[in-house]
Order: structure tokens, then C-alpha cells, then sequence
């Protein structure tokens, strides 16, 4: 009897075991902080920043977790809307340090935004990686729990800054949004060119408007030989049906926004032929890591693979990699750390923040090919022909 | 600069054009039931949209899409008014809010339809162009125009020289001696939203081929139309016209000598001064007891 006894409890004692052995880590999961746009006039952005963050998160879980300290977690992402709006995204970072108790939060689409959250991160010693913010001031702040996935407006202007200076296109005129994306791609593309090539015109306007005539009238009076278009693909798009309609025939020159098949599609060929733009993510180009993660966006989401999706993807990919390397998914300054000296090889290429928090990944220029597809131009490394820009 | 002055002019009369449709929908509302409709402009989104799906998905013709734009959009004002205007009437303040209330609503359910990203209204009617002087504009710019324009002419005939308009002008004026007189008043409320509504999503239905189509479009042509009864004054519908036009026409031909980020402050800052000389707007009546 008391042997039998004995044996019922060894098997007891085995089998309680061998669930707890095999099934672990699947109560365990580890839940970041994401803040974007997801409603309002940039809910369209922010949904390709969104896109990244969740493919990343899908990847991660899809092969079992990641492995922090001897457990594996699964990767949660608890996103708050900030409707790019200063007070909301404060309140969303508040939450998400307070509240949801995250080790690290990503994201942000607007540097005003985002230069409302920082202070926060700083505070409560909370890691903030940005993913898409392009004012230059954000990372010169001083503040070491800031991090930035992407370049900044200065350094995504610097190759398109020579690329005008190389073809003498003076004088040159801007339409860019009126807000610190479009204001700041205006103050450092003109600090960057030099005197020679003159500015004719500058013109602002406000997220949601439509109306490019008023540019337009003034870009022909001021005979401007080229147009920056500082702003997102649909107002581009709009700006440039606007331009051509209105009869004038001038050099068009874009964000990285504009260099995807979804702003060919609101177009026409014919229209943009010519046409050149930054870049930090040619979707086409013959990079491996590239036409990877180009495959994998399409297979999932349908369409062309957007810059804001893989400046996203790398960043949770650094957070994960990051918490890795210090062993914690808890210990914030640790996390922040680990993040100060990473050096990761991720979509968009090298990722190292220097020390103020800035990254500097690769910057490309890409011009239109007649046949609808695009090219780089520059930098010499990366020149490639039409089809694989 | 003589054609610099030219196209701007033209493209302000075109804006204005907008501004127009929307004001005299919203002159409507306010002059027959006193209540300021802030989800107008969403009714001129909807307008957009409507057209843009009827054309993309139902009837393949501009023109067609458009009446099933505005009859859509008269039926949805009808019973917005019926939903929710009318158990609030008598409570202004509560209408206010409703109204605010109903732009959330209206935008966000949009927005879970057809999405956040702008919609292209391709339309063979934006690839011709019309050539003016040494400019060209688009043919839908002019159509802008000229179905403006004869709307209002329509709007007119109908106020002034028929039963149905005498009777929604005579609710306007004294809403009690209107009933007196044996004119349904509860019938003319609907009515002047449903006519309003109608008037929003013509706007919208003409310039979304233009533009885009996109959740946030109705937002600006409410602000500028809002102005432009405003300096017309408040309840008058040649008011409504005279300001819309030259809001539009003002903003574009502003942009021509100072910064067009500040295109907005100088067209509050001529209605400001027309206001200060005359309170009552350029058309509003001054009524004893008002400023």
C-alpha cells in the first residue's frame, strides 16, 4: 500500500514537473509602450509606423518569445493614440510610465509630440526610442533616456542638399508643411545649400489643407527652377497634380515619403518621371536585408514596404535586443544602458546612437524612372538602376 | 503679375465658390431654427464620400453621383434633425453640443468605413484643361463655378417665387405668426436641414475630384464659411454669398504679397474691420436691442 502511495506521488511530483519544465514561458509576457498617431489627420502615417511595431512583435512571438534573463516572453504592445497632439502624447507617456509600468516605450510621429514626451522618459527614467520624429533639436537636449531610430531632418537633408547643389536647380522654392517636420526640413536644407543657389519662395500650410494654387501662383511668379515639397505622399501627391495641372513645368523634389509604388499610384508615371527624393528606405533596392523585410511587409499588410515601418521595426527590435543584453526586462536604467552602447545591423543598416541618442542610418537619393520604377543616385555606394531604387 | 492676379482671383472665386455652398446650407439651418449646425462640415465630408462610392462603385457617371450625393445627404439631415435636433429644440446650448457632439461621431465612423488615408476622386473632368489667358485650370475648376453659381439661382427662384420658399422665409422671419398662418413649422425645420445638408455634399461632391476625399475635409470650408455669413451677417443669403466670395477671393490674392501661412490672419483681420464699421455684417438687418 505504502509503496503504491509512494508511486502515486512521484508520478504527481513528475508530471507537475514536467508541465511546469514545458510550458513556462507562456504566461509570461513582456509588454512595451508604443505612442503614435492613429486617429486624425495622421492617422495615415501613423499607421505605417504602427505596422512595423506589430510585424516586429508578430516576428518575435511567432519563433516562441525572447529569451531576457532564462525566460522567455511574449512581446505585448499596449499603444496609446496621441493624435499628434503635445498634451495627449504627455498624458499617454504619464500612463504608460505610471500606470502600465512599461521598461521602454517607441514610437512618436511628431517631434512636437514627442519633445513633450522626453522630458517625461527623463523623469521617470523611462527609455523613449523615437521612430519617426525628424526635428534636429530633439536629441540635442541632453537627455539620456532619448534615443532615435531615424535620422534627423539635417542629416536627411545633407545628401539632398549636394544633390541640388551638383545640378545648380536656383532658384529653388519649398512648400513644406507648417509644422516643426516641414518648418525644420526648410531651416536645414537652406543651411545646408550653398550661396549660390538662392531661395525664391517659401510657402507654409497646415495639416488637412488641400489648396496649393496660392504656391503655385507664387512659385511661377518667383520663377523658381525647382520645388522642395516637404510633406507627407498625400498632400505631395496633391501638390504635384496641382503643379503639373496649373501648366508648370518644374524640377520636383521630395520627401522619402514620395518614393513609393502608393504615391506612383495617386499619380501617373509620366508626372513624376524625373522627380528625385530622399529616401531611408528604398522598399526595391538589392540589399538582402532589404528586399527581406520588403517581402515580408508585403506578404502581411499587401502593400509596398513604407520607411516609417522599417525605422519601427528596427526600433522594437533594438528595445528587445537591448533588454537581451542587460539580462531585465524590468530594470529601466539598465535597459537604457544597454541601449547607449548597442550596435545592431538591423533593416535600415547599422544602428549605433551616438551620444546624445542619435542614430545615423543610411540615407539614399532616388529619382522616378519614365517606366514608373526608381533608381539611386546617390550615396556612391548604393547606385543602383531603375527598378531597384 | 497681371497673370499671377488673374489666377488668383480665379482659384479664390473657386474656394469661394465652396465657401458659398456651405454658408447658404448653414444660413438655412440658422435662419429657420437659430441653432449654429457645427456638424456641417461633416455633411459636406459626407457629401465627398458619397459621391466618390456612387461614382466609383455605383453609377460610373460624375453627374448621376452627385444628385445621389445630395439626395443621400438630404434623407441623412432629415433625420439628423429628426433625431436629434428636435427633442433638443428650445435648448440652444444643448443643440450646440449635440451638433459637436455629432462631428466626433460622423468623422470617426468615416474614418472605421473608408479608412484615415485620403481617397483619389479620379475624374477625366481634372485632366482637361482649360486654358484662360496665358493659365490653365482644370475643368472641374470651372464647374466649381458655373454649378455654384446656378445653384444659387436655383435657391433664389425657389425662396422668392415659390409656395414651399415663402413659407420656409416666413418660418425664418417670426416662427409664431408662421404657425399662425397655418404653415407646418415642424415640416420646414427638416426641410431646411435636409436643403442644407444637400447644398454641403454639393460642395463636397465638386471638390473632392479636385482634392481628396478625406475624413477632415469639411473642417476649413465650415471655419471659412462660418466667416463668411458672418461678414455677410448673420441670416442673410445674399450675405452668405458676397462673403463667401470674398473670403475666397481675399485669402488667395493675399497670398500674392505676404507669407500664405498668414493668409488666414489677414482675412480675419478684414472681417474684423468690416465688422467694426458695420456690426450687423455687410447684408444683416440691425435689430433694436443688439450691439
Amino acid at each position: 500500500m505504502k509503496t503504491r502511495r509512494t508511486f502515486l506521488g512521484l508520478l504527481a511530483g513528475a508530471t507537475a514537473t514536467a508541465l511546469a519544465v514545458s510550458s513556462p514561458s507562456a504566461a509570461e509576457t513582456l509588454t512595451i509602450g508604443i505612442v503614435s498617431a492613429t486617429t486624425g489627420p495622421l492617422a495615415a502615417p501613423g499607421k505605417f509606423q504602427l505596422n512595423g511595431f506589430k510585424l516586429a512583435a508578430e516576428e518575435v512571438n511567432a519563433k516562441g518569445g525572447v529569451a531576457v534573463g532564462g525566460k522567455t516572453y511574449k512581446v505585448e504592445l499596449k499603444i496609446y493614440d496621441t493624435h499628434c497632439n503635445a498634451a495627449a502624447g504627455a498624458s499617454a507617456m504619464q500612463r504608460l510610465a505610471s500606470v502600465d509600468k512599461v521598461p521602454v516605450v517607441l514610437g512618436e510621429l511628431c517631434s512636437s509630440v514627442a519633445a513633450a514626451e522626453a522630458p517625461i522618459a527623463k523623469d521617470f527614467k523611462l527609455p523613449l526610442i523615437l521612430t519617426v520624429p525628424t526635428g534636429p533639436s530633439l536629441t540635442r537636449g541632453g537627455n539620456p533616456y532619448l534615443f532615435r531610430v531615424n535620422s534627423h531632418a539635417a542629416l536627411l537633408n545633407k545628401g539632398l542638399a549636394a544633390f541640388i547643389a551638383k545640378n545648380g536647380w536656383s532658384p529653388i522654392s519649398y512648400i513644406a508643411w507648417n509644422n516643426d517636420a516641414g518648418r525644420g526640413g526648410v531651416r536645414t536644407l537652406g543651411a545646408q545649400l550653398p550661396k549660390n543657389i538662392k531661395n525664391a519662395y517659401t510657402g507654409y500650410f497646415n495639416v488637412g489643407e488641400v489648396d496649393f494654387s496660392s504656391h503655385i501662383s507664387n512659385i511661377r511668379a518667383k520663377k523658381a527652377k525647382a520645388v522642395v515639397l516637404l510633406m507627407d505622399e498625400e498632400p505631395g501627391s496633391l501638390a504635384i497634380k496641382q503643379i503639373r495641372s496649373a501648366g508648370l513645368n518644374i524640377q520636383l523634389i521630395g520627401t522619402l515619403a514620395m518614393g513609393s509604388n502608393r504615391f506612383l499610384k495617386r499619380l501617373d508615371k509620366k508626372t513624376i518621371a524625373g522627380m528625385v527624393q530622399y529616401s531611408a528606405f528604398p522598399p526595391k533596392a538589392d540589399v538582402l536585408r532589404i528586399k527581406n523585410f520588403s517581402a515580408r511587409y508585403e506578404k502581411k499588410y499587401g502593400e509596398e514596404a513604407h520607411g516609417f515601418a522599417a525605422q519601427s521595426y528596427d526600433g522594437l527590435m533594438i528595445a528587445l535586443a537591448a533588454m537581451k543584453n542587460g539580462g531585465t526586462v524590468t530594470d529601466k536604467s539598465r535597459i537604457r544602458e544597454e541601449l547607449a552602447k548597442i550596435d545592431y545591423t538591423g533593416v535600415m543598416g547599422k544602428i549605433r546612437f551616438d551620444k546624445n541618442g542619435q542614430a545615423s542610418p543610411p540615407v539614399y537619393i532616388t529619382e522616378w524612372c519614365a517606366d514608373g520604377t526608381r533608381k539611386i543616385l546617390a550615396p556612391k555606394d548604393a547606385v543602383a538602376g531603375c527598378g531597384k531604387g | 503679375m497681371f497673370d499671377a492676379i488673374l489666377e488668383q482671383i480665379i482659384n479664390g472665386t473657386m474656394m469661394g465658390s465652396i465657401y458659398v455652398l456651405v454658408g447658404l446650407g448653414l444660413v438655412l439651418i440658422y435662419g429657420v431654427m437659430h441653432v449654429l449646425n457645427f456638424a456641417h462640415g461633416m455633411m459636406f465630408m459626407l457629401g465627398g464620400y458619397m459621391a466618390y462610392t456612387a461614382f466609383a462603385h455605383v453609377t460610373g457617371d460624375y453627374g448621376s453621383a452627385v444628385l445621389l450625393s445630395m439626395l443621400s445627404l438630404m434623407a441623412i439631415g432629415a433625420v439628423l434633425e429628426r433625431l436629434v435636433f428636435k427633442p433638443l429644440r428650445g435648448n440652444l446650448r444643448n443643440q450646440v453640443i449635440a451638433s459637436l457632439a455629432l462631428v466626433l461621431l460622423i468623422q470617426n465612423s468615416v474614418i472605421a468605413i473608408w479608412g484615415p488615408t485620403g481617397i483619389q476622386f479620379k475624374l477625366s473632368a481634372t485632366e482637361i484643361l482649360v486654358p484662360i489667358g496665358g493659365l490653365r485650370f482644370s475643368l472641374q475648376h470651372i464647374l466649381v463655378i458655373v454649378v455654384t453659381f446656378a445653384c444659387m439661382g436655383v435657391l433664389f427662384v425657389f425662396l422668392k417665387f415659390t409656395k414651399f420658399g415663402t413659407a420656409l422665409r416666413a418660418t425664418s422671419q417670426n416662427n409664431e405668426a408662421a404657425t399662425v398662418v397655418g404653415i407646418n413649422t415642424q415640416r420646414m425645420y427638416w426641410v431646411s436641414f435636409a436643403i442644407g445638408s444637400a447644398l454641403a455634399a454639393l460642395g463636397g461632391a465638386l471638390i473632392g475630384p479636385l482634392f481628396l476625399v478625406f475624413p477632415q475635409m469639411g473642417d476649413l470650408p465650415l471655419v471659412k464659411a462660418l466667416a463668411g455669413i458672418l461678414l455677410g451677417g448673420m441670416g442673410s443669403i445674399p450675405g452668405a454669398v458676397i462673403g463667401g466670395l470674398l473670403i475666397g477671393i481675399t485669402e488667395a490674392l493675399a497670398t500674392l504679397a505676404i507669407a500664405t501661412d498668414y493668409r488666414d490672419a489677414v482675412t480675419f483681420v478684414v472681417i474684423i474691420l468690416i465688422l467694426l464699421f458695420r456690426p450687423q455684417g455687410l447684408f444683416g438687418v440691425r435689430v433694436r436691442g443688439e450691439a
